[in-house]
């Protein structure tokens, strides 16, 4: 009957992992290529953005720079080229510039004091220099030559690389924080039904019952375990009335129902030891219808049940708190009065039970019927110190008892 | 002296960033004036005055709007640095060049270039020019105080102009600031 025999359904896996730790994994891995992946793109559709800027940059810087030297090299004057390219070498980004007159000669040249960070970056993001021609009323009278170099792109894969950093942590801290939340929401209905079940299963708690959960899924498996438990709990209860009632009619007879012969005797067992140990005494009235085979003859079997009935009935209002009444035969009813504080209340008692059985018994025939009975004592450890002699005993006085109202 | 004023006529073209450059001080004019390299050869000095007067009208604008037109230049007295006067435009335009005393100066004249003279000429041609479209150009004046809008000034191998602010800012004409700079910073060495 304990749940310890049942099956089990599969042998049991050495390494288990729990169901957070399961979706704390996945989390974790999904977030972190998320963040991953995202990063990545800005960064490189950042770069591919910052390269298009600094294009612009550099063409709009030679296009200032041909127009802050145009009057310089109208009058031949690379002093004033100089100061034409000032403004120029405030840029970041610029690594050089160089103004050549109409004939291709070099007027001024400049190099950024700055040393480039990457040079490899600025040869692969500016392999030429932008060049414009600088113009005066339509005819060209010098070129501007501007060579860009990677600082400011060295800058942003910078900071696009610290910001990076920055979001994966935050977002690594918030991911961990919703997925603990999430477990928790998952996992404390999991634990509920288990709990449930454990309970039931250990401690036979069949009024045990699952919460209402949150999760819809979950929701319904509780209400189907509950529907399971409804029904254990109502097949226990059909169970153990049944048992009670197969050892009630084990040990009772079933018209009366007094205890039987088989429930006497354990009884009787019982009460000797009992004395046997405080020294006691208790006494056994050995009760038997008159003429009840007769009565059972002239008015039938129904009436004779109405008889015993009707008996039993009145060793039963006879009794007192402590006595024990059995039917161990067809019409022989034995009691057992313990505690037995007198030799007198054995009498007593049997008188009283003489005066109720012969009031009338309305038989169900309609006809009445006046009862008598032979009433016979036997006392332990006086008159027997085991069952059988005692019982031998109030048999042999209830004879006695008989063949005296006979001759009565 | 004449330099600090009238900016508020400089050119419309003048760029912002142009002008912040003239307020920042830059790093690399440690230089006191700038010159314009003048050839040595034969003839150099002429060719390079020829170039700096065709440079100097080609950035300045007269009220009747066109830059690319042909102007009148009308040459009083004796020029010292170019014997044969003919400046040298770039790109469309041409300048072309007449020889007049002081009292034959007519309003046709779009440029006068002073060449040296009585300073009783001067002062009246400087008068006379006063609220009129005339560019005027001096080669007789190497401080650039005597009134003339473009002063030239020859020293050692080299030829160099300044610009008197206040005579631009008198006349109806538009310089180009970028010009005025150049002026400016070898004017005020």
């Amino acid at each position: 009957m304990s749940g310890s025999d049942l099956p089990r359904s599969a042998p049991r896996i050495g390494a288990r992992t729990t169901l957070q730790k399961l979706l704390s994994r996945f989390h974790f891995g999904i977030t972190l290529f998320a963040v991953a992946l995202s990063g990545l793109t800005i960064l490189l559709a950042g770069v591919t953005a910052l390269r298009g800027y600094a294009d612009r940059n550099m063409e709009l810087a030679a296009q200032l720079g041909a127009y802050g030297v145009e009057p310089a090299l109208v009058f031949n004057d690379p002093v004033a080229a100089r100061e034409g390219l000032e403004p120029l070498t405030h840029i970041p980004g610029i690594a050089r510039l160089r103004v050549l007159n109409d004939v291709g000669r070099p007027v001024i040249e400049w190099t950024s004091p700055t040393a480039d960070p990457a040079p490899m970056l600025s040869r692969i993001f500016f392999p030429r220099p932008f060049a414009v021609t600088v113009e005066r009323n339509g005819s060209a009278i010098g070129t501007i030559e501007v060579w860009g170099d990677s600082s400011t792109l060295v800058d942003y894969v910078r900071l696009g690389l610290l910001a990076g950093l920055t979001c994966l942590l935050i977002t690594a801290f918030g991911t961990i924080f919703l997925a603990r939340r999430f477990e928790y929401e998952l996992v404390k209905p999991l634990n509920e039904i288990a709990t449930v079940a454990h309970d039931v299963r250990l401690h036979r708690r069949f009024d045990k019952r699952v919460q209402p959960l949150g999760i819809a899924e979950l929701d319904r498996l509780g209400g189907d375990i509950n529907a399971l438990l409804d029904e254990l709990q109502g097949w226990q209860g059909h169970m153990e009335s049944e048992r009670a009632l197969l050892a009630h009619r084990a040990s009772h007879d079933p018209l009366t129902a007094m205890p039987n012969r088989a429930a006497f005797d354990e009884q009787l067992a019982r009460r000797i030891e009992a004395a046997e140990g405080r020294g006691g005494r208790f006494a056994l009235l050995f009760i038997d219808a008159d003429n009840f085979k007769a009565a059972n003859d002239n008015f039938g079997h129904a009436a004779g049940d109405a008889v015993l009935v009707a008996l039993s009935a009145c060793i039963k209002e006879t009794l007192r708190k402590g006595d024990f009444a059995a039917r161990i035969g067809g019409d022989e009813f034995v009691v057992i009065i313990d505690p037995f504080d007198a030799d007198a209340v054995a009498e007593e008692l049997a008188g009283r039970i003489r005066a109720c059985v012969s009031q009338p018994i309305a038989l169900p025939e309609g006809q009445t019927y006046r009862a008598s009975v032979s009433v016979g004592v036997a006392t332990f450890p006086d008159s027997g110190n085991n069952a059988t002699a005692l019982l031998t005993a109030a048999d042999a006085a209830m004879y006695a008892d008989k063949l005296a109202n006979r001759s009565r | 002296m004449a330099l600090k004023h009238s900016w508020g006529h400089s050119q419309v073209l003048a760029s912002l960033l142009l002008i912040g450059a003239l307020v920042t001080t830059p790093h690399m004019s440690v230089q006191a004036a700038s010159q314009s390299v003048v050839e040595e050869s034969a003839g150099g000095m002429t060719r390079a005055v020829n170039r700096m007067i065709g440079g100097i009208a080609s950035y300045a604008r007269w009220p009747d709007g066109s830059t690319a037109a042909n102007r009148q230049m009308c040459v009083v007295g004796t020029p010292r640095l170019a014997p044969r006067m003919a400046p040298d435009t770039p790109g469309r335009g041409s300048i072309s060049v007449r020889l007049t005393p002081a009292a034959g100066v007519t309003p046709d004249c779009d440029i006068l270039f002073l060449g040296r003279m009585p300073v009783a000429d001067r002062r009246q041609l400087i008068a006379w020019v006063r609220g009129r479209p005339v560019l005027t150009i001096t080669d007789d004046d190497a401080a650039c105080i005597y009134g003339a809008m473009f002063c030239l000034n020859s020293r050692a191998a080299s030829l160099s102009f300044s610009v008197n602010l206040d005579a631009i800012g008198r006349g109806p004409l538009r310089i180009d600031p970028r010009v005025l700079r150049i002026g400016s910073g070898q004017g005020g060495a």
